[in-house]
């Protein structure tokens, strides 16, 4: 039985997608219609970019570019629905609020299904739990805040009215490039952050954005969209480093999802959020400088996608960015170790280890005590790079935690930040430097890890990365299939597919 | 180890903090923002942004389920009550304020009656009495860490940076968390809070209390179920400090361990509105009101299109500075509409946000003769500010008047007949009058209820059928 409010979202959703000529009247836009004109607010602007571009004016690399990002996405989302923290918040939804009707699918959970802007929340989580995501430039998490909502609105809508896989595709880069937009409005941005945490800036937004454009809001509605996501957005970095973390990508993606909802019902907010008002701030108040620009108006000019210039980084092991850099160099040492001991590399040979890295409170931890401190430790990264040759997923289960021969590494790391070395994702570079107690000193540096936007994965990493995530929770042949639907989703008439092989 | 965290002492105050410690003033005071913050609830659940949030929310069932106010029969799963009731509670801009700039008790009174709901043990009046206040006393403390919390605000919606926090506080309370999960859920809660100002004077506003009070709820069930968050939450500068430019955080002595202990609203009143608009728009109110009567004290017949110009002089803030508000939401933030409203009806009531008294022409052409001036010594900030009206009238008389404290500044407090007129006022646009009296009586005697979702029960009580007889069983 189809819930009357689904009924109204399908019939939105239908009329706008077989007549995309006729304009629906209701009541904000007759309001509104007194107003139509130039778009002259960065707001309404926005919201007219998400309602009116068009599939067409994605390019190739930009189709290909976020479909690796979808993949990578569902994996580590498959993946991270083993964790912890996920458990703990998908008992609480269920506890919480048993549907009778739950419609949405809970990524690497067959049967088990939530209300839509709960299936977001937890695979939001899920995404974001082991610090696996991938990340842009200007930082954030960009896809763990979109994904997960658009797949619980696909689910939600009637088998015979799925979105089609391009619909999808479009949702996914109206969102992810809301959330580039918005993170070139300021300086602020550019920078490893300390205040906010990107993800609950720009996320939410995104969220909001894609959301709007799956559902076929208006684009008075995709403004309000906008506004009333950006009063939920905003998350201190005090809970990175700690379980709370992946909470931040699930609110992030949940809440888009209801500001889109409730614009859907005719929900008014600032009509002003995006703009600069002195003396009122709206989506300006996370930043502390702010200068907001109009989008290319999709009726006149195709517009650029952010991503077409600007790739994405995917992770090779799940921690935080910067370590990567970090693993790199001291992996290079490792190399150099093991090839001048003849394979018999003692750890007892090292008596000093010095990392050059910038500066950046949150990451920076010489005895980090739980997973979660791990993942943004600069040190325990170096170290256990240095000692095996790599980090992996293992690397942060307790055994990889407690050893003692790490902990032995660790209390020799000094840290160093030099002048040349900015915290931003774009222009930062480590260097490992370890003296052996025999005097040799032995210097590993990375400037691009691989993985980087600069050096990005190739196809084939990509893949096996999310094998072995998906892998350790789907069977092969889910996984497999998953691969194969997502190469090829703007051709896939409906989504249904996709959408079965996540549990 | 370091010197003992801000953030400990919260979480140590909040679990450790019993119904011994409250005091007469402080009951009393709650009682009243209590009994308040239900009258203007109630009166809230007719508004379009409590329909919008109600449809929405209709979405979700749960086994354990809690009342909407006002809607016999509806339950929703916790947080979604919580969630509506907090948007009525603030959706036309008439519940309590405080100083620093907040609305406490929309934060989380809702959040408490929801989960009391859902709780296998039904808490006392006490207890609630209790857990309300903490959910209080940890707003007051959090917003005097900052100088930029006394003025009124510019980049962030306090409801929705302190409001969580105390509805994290209050909940965490009546669950009986350890001081340990008390610290976890300040962290879990922060990492919700901070809506930027533009939305206020929006259809959106009222949400922000609504988040407010469900994410803290929310915040102490995952702390509850052992979720952390960062345990210096309130101590370090990538924490709760972001949502301020300056930020000096102090612990709490609860008055067990030797420190003195005083509840901020033992000092500290609130104020009660006694229309539905901005706090700012009280002071205008009255100034206005008082220069209309003595304009009509000079000429019984005078006819306000003869004024030439209106003069407000009033602080500086531009959320609450619009010329021609067109919705009621602006008209609520707009000192010329509520300045010029009070000019020519004699005061401002709920009715003068309809959309006809917001069309009126006479109205209309009034605000097109009013201007805004900000002397320098009217600082922004609703424990100094005051507001000047002066009336330039056609054949050149001027009239003046000033408001320094209006009637509810908590400088100038509703006497206790005033406030209960106004929550019957209230309560009865969808009560009867029996249950709203009812209503009355069980808050007056909160302390000694024994079970206190009887409350939950009143709220949802619209049938006049029986008369005569308490209605809710209390």
């Amino acid at each position: 039985m189809l819930r009357p409010t689904y009924v109204i979202l399908f019939t939105i959703w239908r009329s706008s997608r077989c007549a995309p000529a006729f304009r629906r009247l209701h009541v904000s836009a007759l309001e509104v219609a007194e107003r139509l004109g130039p778009e002259d607010t960065v707001t309404a602007n926005f919201g007219a970019f998400i309602h009116g571009v068009r599939p067409e004016q994605l390019t190739q690399k930009v189709l290909r570019r976020s479909q690796r990002m979808v993949l990578d996405s569902i994996g580590v989302g498959i993946l991270g629905s083993t964790t912890h923290v996920f458990e703990l918040v998908l008992q609480h939804c269920r506890q919480m609020y048993q549907m009778t009707n739950d419609i949405s699918s809970v990524y690497g959970r067959p049967g088990t299904k939530l209300s839509p802007m709960l299936a977001a929340f937890v695979n939001g989580v899920a995404s974001h739990s082991m610090d696996f995501d991938d990340t842009w430039h200007p930082a954030t998490h960009p896809s763990g805040a979109v994904l997960p909502a658009l797949l619980a609105i696909s689910d939600m809508l009637p088998r015979n009215s799925k979105p089609s896989g391009m619909d999808l595709l479009m949702a996914f880069n109206v969102g992810i490039e809301i959330q580039g937009r918005l993170l070139r409005f300021s300086n602020e941005a550019q920078n490893i952050p300390k205040r906010f945490h990107p993800p609950t800036v720009v996320g939410p937004m995104g969220s909001a954005a894609a959301c709007a454009r799956l559902l076929s809001l208006d684009r008075i509605q995709c403004s309000h969209a906008l506004a009333i996501a950006a009063s939920q957005a905003g998350a201190p970095m005090a809970n990175a480093a700690t379980q709370s973390k992946p909470l931040h990508i699930g609110n992030a993606s949940r809440q888009g999802l209801e500001a889109a909802l409730l614009a859907s019902r005719g929900l008014e907010a600032s009509p002003l959020v995006l703009d600069s008002v002195p003396g009122v701030s709206g989506f300006s108040a996370f930043y502390e400088d702010y200068v907001p620009q109009l989008l290319p108006c999709p009726e006149e000019v195709d517009p650029s996608f952010l991503l077409e210039e600007q790739d994405m980084g995917f992770k090779r092991f799940p921690a935080h960015l910067g370590m990567h850099w970090v693993a790199d160099a001291a992996a290079s040492v490792h190399k150099q170790l093991v090839g001048s001991h003849n394979g018999n590399f003692n750890p007892a040979f090292i008596q000093d280890i010095l990392l050059r890295i910038p500066p950046s409170k949150y990451i920076n931890r010489p005895f980090p005590e739980s997973e979660h401190e791990a993942r943004h430790s600069f040190q325990f990264n170096a170290c256990t790079a240095l000692l095996d040759g790599e980090v992996t997923v293992q690397s942060f289960h307790p055994a990889g935690l407690r050893r003692p021969e790490l902990h032995t590494l660790l209390s020799r790391v000094r840290v160093e930040h030099p002048n040349d070395n900015p915290a931003n994702f774009d222009r930062m570079y480590a260097e490992v430097l370890v003296t052996l107690v025999d005097g040799d000193v032995l210097k590993g540096r990375c400037n691009t890890f691989y993985g980087h936007w600069r050096n990005p994965l190739t196809d084939n990493s990509l893949q096996r990365k999310f094998r072995a995530n998906a892998g350790a929770v789907l069977p092969s042949d889910k996984v497999e299939g998953l691969i194969e639907i997502v190469d090829s989703l703007e051709q896939l008439g409906d989504c249904s597919p996709l959408l079965a092989q996540l549990q | 180890m370091l010197r003992k965290s801000v953030t400990q002492s919260f979480g140590a105050a909040i679990s450790s903090w019993t119904t011994d410690h409250l005091t007469d003033t402080v009951v009393r005071r709650s009682k009243r923002m209590m009994l308040d913050t239900l009258g203007v609830g109630l009166l809230g659940t007719s508004t379009p942004v409590f329909q919008t949030a109600l449809q929405y929310s209709r979405k979700y069932e749960a086994k354990e389920k809690s009342s909407v106010w006002g809607r016999p029969g509806l339950t929703l799963p916790a947080q979604y009550s919580a969630f509506v009731n907090g948007i009525a509670v603030h959706a036309m801009d008439f519940d309590d304020t405080w100083h620093p700039a907040t609305h406490p008790s929309g934060a989380v009174l809702p959040a408490l009656l929801a989960l009391a709901e859902t709780l296998p043990d039904k808490p006392s009046g006490l207890q609630l009495l209790l857990a309300f206040n903490i959910g209080i006393e940890v707003q007051g403390r959090l917003m005097r860490f900052s100088n930029e919390a006394q003025h009124i605000p510019k980049r962030f919606h306090p409801p929705s940076v302190v409001g969580v926090m105390g509805s994290t506080a209050a909940t965490s309370k009546l669950l009986g968390l350890s001081a340990a999960q008390c610290v976890e859920a300040l962290g879990i809660a922060a990492s919700y809070a901070g809506a930027p100002m533009a939305n206020a004077a929006t259809q959106t506003k009222p949400l922000h209390i609504g988040n407010a009070t469900r994410r803290g709820l929310e915040a102490s069930l995952l702390a509850l179920y052992g979720l952390e968050g960062n345990k210096h939450i309130l101590d370090i500068d990538s924490g709760f400090r972001v949502f301020y430019k300056d930020y000096t955080p102090t612990e709490i002595t609860n008055g067990m361990r030797g420190g003195p202990f005083r509840w901020v609203l033992e000092d500290q009143d609130v104020a009660f509105k006694r229309f539905p608009a901005h706090l700012g728009m009280h002071w205008v109110a009255e100034a206005a009101a008082a220069v209309r009567e003595k304009l009509l004290g000079e000429d019984p017949n005078f006819d306000f299109g003869q004024v030439r110009k209106v003069t407000l002089r009033v602080p500086q803030s531009k959320y609450i500075d619009c010329p021609f508000p067109k919705t009621e939401h602006e008209a609520r933030h707009s000192f010329q509409f509520n300045g010029c409203s009070a000019l020519l009806d004699g005061h401002v009531s709920t009715d003068s946000f309809t959309d006809a008294q917001i069309e009126r022409k006479t109205l209309k052409d009034l605000l097109l003769t009013t201007q805004i001036e900000n002397p320098e010594d009217n600082p922004s900030n609703f424990d100094k500010m005051y507001c000047e009206v002066q009336v330039q009238t056609a054949d050149g008389r001027i009239q003046t008047a000033r408001c320094d404290t209006f009637y509810g500044h908590w400088r100038n407090p509703l006497k206790q007949v005033d406030l209960v007129r106004k929550f019957k006022a209230n309560a009865t646009t969808v009560l009867s009058l029996e249950v709203a009296e009812d209503i009355v009586s069980i808050i007056d005697d909160l302390e000694n209820i024994p079970d206190c979702t009887v409350l939950g029960s009143c709220l949802q009580t619209i049938d006049q059928s029986a008369r005569g007889a308490s209605v809710c069983g209390a």
